[in-house]
């Protein structure tokens, strides 16, 4: 609605009252100059750079805090104009250094660019030059602050996105410094941003640190595939290698934003443990060899060990592409097997994948109440938390059931600390109370429970919430009462009218699930398949240390004598070469193209941005060669494009719930729930050492109550399972919450 | 670590501001825990005056180091604070804390031997009429000159 008419550089123009200058001429496509202006943040009018003429004004106005009025007439060149913006740029240079030459923005700086438009090429200004010493923020971020003009936007962003106010400026007049005000590093899963709207460089990515110029790199759009929200970003590559990446505007997925471990994770890819040549274990022994004898190795191993079709079984990790699930489900079931799975880390089956989301990102800003069950979400997907943190800055209000008390960026109101076992008593008395309370009848399974204060106000929020969401999070995997718990959450979702977010998978699992890979009834799933039923194994992208559930039964299996195993994988490891018997190097992320489907069910494809290193070849042609050599039916595609047209059309054939006995259930154990650092849940992040060597990398705590710790006889900085013992009281009782970055051992 | 007393007094400021604006109230707790810190802050203290008013701690460095009145580094029993600011600088106040600077055997920011004095350069007090000048404890000091300074520096004990 535009309801205003005002006049810029001539031009009329149509505008919203109390739209700013600097918008309306964004929109126009008319150029005003600025630095500590952001379209995603606050305006702090404080550098002064986009000062601008309005007639009748004596003097300049800042085009980004100035709203404009019907009538108004502005001149963003003409000599008035322009002599204020000349002048300003002479004061920001007074103390910026001369060091382009050895900067890392150059080529990419907004000081530089408008410099280059504004700035004089005499410096009146014989003084010496302020420097500002660093005090370095963490193992992303490289910090020049004598760069800096101050403009805040990194300060901002800490407090208005992050939600985690960490720098500041400090001092005053010359003496001002921006700055953390420790220096262990920086908190927040997204302060790689902070990179981004730096408009100097005062703040540049550390790993990136000379690795190249910016012009001599090749941008390609890409999507990032490390959580369900499939952040749009540029890969920038030089010499076929990803040197950086950057975040690329969308507004419906990622507005602006991506998190650090979309960011860093490229690193990875470069790692010393990529595999190059196709290998195959002869006698206990590797050799290197072609692709011909790999192949033909592989098909051979698979045929003579597999008795009957039944006794095949393939896995994937979560993190292939859209193309690389369809083949490969596709592959296996007309070899004839069911054995079909990417849920390697359920403990057990759960309904998860008949949970479907019912509200998409961004309607997730507008709700008015979240309840948060098993997820510490800013931490496992960071984008949809930052939806959920921006609908708290709206109002909303957010409760959580959890097992432990978790940093959100936003203040959470009622926190319930529950124990995995106590999950399901949990949410039977917050579904009974809603009953209560709407005078339903309530099923005839919760006539016993009785709701104490606590669920009784979780019900009153739920029910009082106009547009609220239950997040249902990835603690979920490792709960042995996992088809209990979502069986309850979609009974609470329809009992109080919620939305439903489901995010307890990862990565691009809604591929997977799209074109089903995992088995239908006759089939055995991904924890079933370590007996002695399964003797050959075809694995897409899977980790043995990391990635089941049950990470011993898995390699126990694949270490045995008459198990042959077939890897297509992007690196290599100790547990795997004790476990397969042909490595088939595949390329890695941003080395072949592919989709994702995101939350919103959006199909994002991305082409290669470099050509994968050594021998190694992108997955859906590993697969599309062997159904060949297996000779399969329905295999002759000329492109991926292909592929993906008949991945797509494929429509999810929802499982429905299964029963629930909820009279029997024990939960009188002592559990363990083991929790992945963000940045050890994917092969390649992995490998990403920045990423390690930040705070959120290096967790690795096992916290456990007081009285906990007493009857398992551990106490703080004892290890258990390996991992250094913390007593807290924010944890549920009976319980150990084990957060790490070491593979699971429980 | 805050003081229970401390804390009561910040409570007292705390409770002038509207509920949910506690934070409005940093300055005023951090002349108290200055003062009860005997004259200066440290981050530990900057720590603790920002859990107590539940902010980012950042933000309570911002307000400590913008102001004057907050010391960074312990100060002497008395704090000279002296005018740098145009007025007094044109009365010849570089002059006269160069001679405190050699009287004393310290430079400004730093605490004579026996503790008794510290020199600090501050902006202008509101005073420029009696320049140059310097403020010590609850007093200004105007129109100074060598011979009044060295007199004050006496009397202090
Ligand atoms: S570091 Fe960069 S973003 Fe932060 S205030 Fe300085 S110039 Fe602005
Ligand atoms: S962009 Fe307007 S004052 Fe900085
Ligand atoms: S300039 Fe010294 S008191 Fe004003």
């Amino acid at each position: 609605m535009s309801d205003i008419e005002i006049e810029i550089d001539g031009q009329l123009v149509r505008a919203n009252q109390g739209d700013s200058i600097i918008n309306i001429a964004d929109r126009e496509g008319i150029e005003v100059p600025r630095f500590c202006y952001h379209k995603k943040l606050s305006v702090a009018a404080n550098c002064r750079m986009c000062l601008v003429d309005v007639e009748g004004v004596p003097k300049a106005q800042p085009a980004c805090s100035t709203p404009a009025a019907n009538g108004m007439k502005i001149h963003t060149k003409n000599d008035k104009a322009k002599f204020a913006q000349k002048a300003v740029m002479e004061f920001l240079l007074i103390n910026h250094p001369l060091d382009c030459p050895i900067c890392d923005q150059g080529g990419e700086c907004e000081l530089q660019d408008v410099a280059m438009e504004y700035g004089s090429d005499v410096s009146k200004f014989n003084e010496g030059k302020r420097i500002v010493p660093d005090k370095g923020i963490g193992a992303l971020i490289q910090t020049d602050m004598t760069r800096c003009i101050h403009c805040t936007r990194c300060v901002r962003f800490g407090a208005e996105v992050a939600g985690i106010v960490e720098m500041g400026g400090t001092g005053r007049g010359e003496g001002v410094k921006i700055e953390p005000f420790l220096t262990e590093g920086i908190q927040s899963e997204l302060s790689g941003n902070m990179i981004d709207v730096c408009p100097v460089g005062a703040l540049t990515s550390k790993p990136f640190r000379y690795e190249a110029r910016t012009w001599q790199m090749n941008a390609v759009q890409s999507v990032a595939r490390h959580d369900l929200v499939g952040s749009n970003i540029y890969t920038q590559s030089y010499r076929g290698k990803v040197k950086r990446v950057v975040a690329r505007d969308n507004d419906s997925i990622n507005e602006t934003w991506i998190s650090d471990r979309d960011r860093f994770s490229y690193e990875g890819l470069n790692h010393e443990s990529r595999a190059l040549k196709p290998k195959v274990k002869i006698d206990g022994l590797w050799q290197e060899t072609d692709w011909q004898e790999a192949l033909k190795f592989a098909i051979d191993g698979i045929k003579n060990n597999a008795n009957s079709s039944e006794q095949f079984g393939v896995l994937s990790s979560k993190y292939a592409s859209l193309e690389e699930f369809y083949l490969l489900q596709k592959l296996a079931r007309n070899f004839g097997t069911e054995n079909i799975d990417f849920r390697l880390d359920q403990a057990q089956l759960s309904n998860a994948s008949s949970l479907e989301s019912t509200i998409t990102l961004s309607e997730i800003e507008s709700i008015d109440h979240a309840l948060i069950v098993g997820s510490y979400t800013r931490l496992e997907q960071p984008m949809i938390n930052h939806r959920i943190r921006k609908a708290t800055l709206n109002g909303a209000s957010v409760n959580t059931i959890n097992s432990k008390k978790f940093d959100f960026n936003y203040k959470t109101g009622l926190d319930v600390l529950t124990s995995p076992q106590k999950l399901r008593a949990t949410l039977q008395s917050v579904l009974k109370a809603i009953h209560n309370k709407t005078n339903k009848d309530a099923p005839s399974f919760l006539s016993q429970v009785s709701p104490e204060d606590i669920h009784n106000k979780i019900a009153d929020d739920l029910i009082e919430s106009k547009n609220g969401v239950i997040v249902l999070g990835e603690h979920l995997n490792s709960n042995l009462d996992s088809i209990a718990i979502t069986s309850l959450i979609e009974q609470i979702a329809s009992a109080a009218d919620l939305k439903i977010a489901n995010i307890t998978l990862s990565g691009n699992s809604l591929s997977a699930e799209k074109v089903g890979f995992m088995p239908d009834e006759k089939g055995m799933s991904a924890a079933s398949m370590f007996n002695e039923s399964t003797k050959a194994f075809l694995l897409m992208d899977v980790d043995l240390e990391y990635d089941f559930f049950d990470s011993k039964s898995a390699q126990d299996c694949f270490n045995q004598e008459d198990v042959f195993v077939v890897a297509l994988s992007s690196f290599e490891n100790q547990s795997l070469l004790n476990g397969a018997d042909v490595i088939l190097p595949m390329a890695s992320y941003y080395e072949t193209s592919g989709t994702h489907i995101n939350f919103d069910g959006q199909a994002q494809s991305f082409s290669a941005s470099v050509k994968s290193p050594g021998d190694s070849k992108p997955g859906w042609k590993i697969i599309k060669v062997m159904a060949d050599l297996f000779e399969l039916e329905g295999f002759d595609y000329i492109d991926s494009t292909q592929v993906k047209e008949q991945a797509l059309q494929l429509s999810r054939n929802k499982s429905s719930f299964k029963d629930v006995d909820f009279e029997n259930f024990d939960d009188s154990q002592i559990t363990t729930h083991w929790q992945y650092t963000p940045y050890v849940t994917d092969s390649v992040t992995r490998r990403a050492s920045a990423l390690q060597k930040t705070n959120i990398g290096m967790i690795d705590s096992a916290f456990v109550s007081e009285a906990t710790a007493k009857k398992l006889g551990i106490g703080n900085d004892d290890l258990y399972l390996g991992v250094p013992v913390s007593i807290v009281d924010s944890v549920a009782e009976d319980y150990v919450f084990v957060h790490t970055n070491q593979a699971r051992k429980a | 670590m805050i003081s229970n007393e401390a804390k009561k007094e910040i409570d007292f400021w705390v409770s002038k501001y509207p509920e949910g604006r506690e934070s409005s109230a940093v300055m005023q707790a951090l002349t108290i825990v200055q003062k009860e810190n005997g004259g200066s802050l440290n981050s530990e203290l900057i720590n603790d005056v920002a859990e107590y008013l539940e902010m980012p701690a950042i933000s309570v460095q911002e307000v400590a180091t913008f102001y004057e009145n907050y010391n960074h580094k312990p100060v002497g029993k008395h704090v000279l604070r002296f005018c740098h600011n145009i007025s007094c600088m044109l009365n010849g106040s570089d002059e006269l804390i160069s001679y405190l600077e050699d009287k004393l055997g310290v430079k400004t920011g730093e605490v004579s031997k026996d503790g008794l004095v510290s020199v600090k350069k501050v902006e202008c007090l509101g005073a420029c009429v009696g320049g140059p000048m310097c403020q010590i404890g609850d007093q200004y000091h105007e129109h100074l000159t060598k011979d009044k300074l060295d007199n004050i520096l006496e009397n202090l004990t």
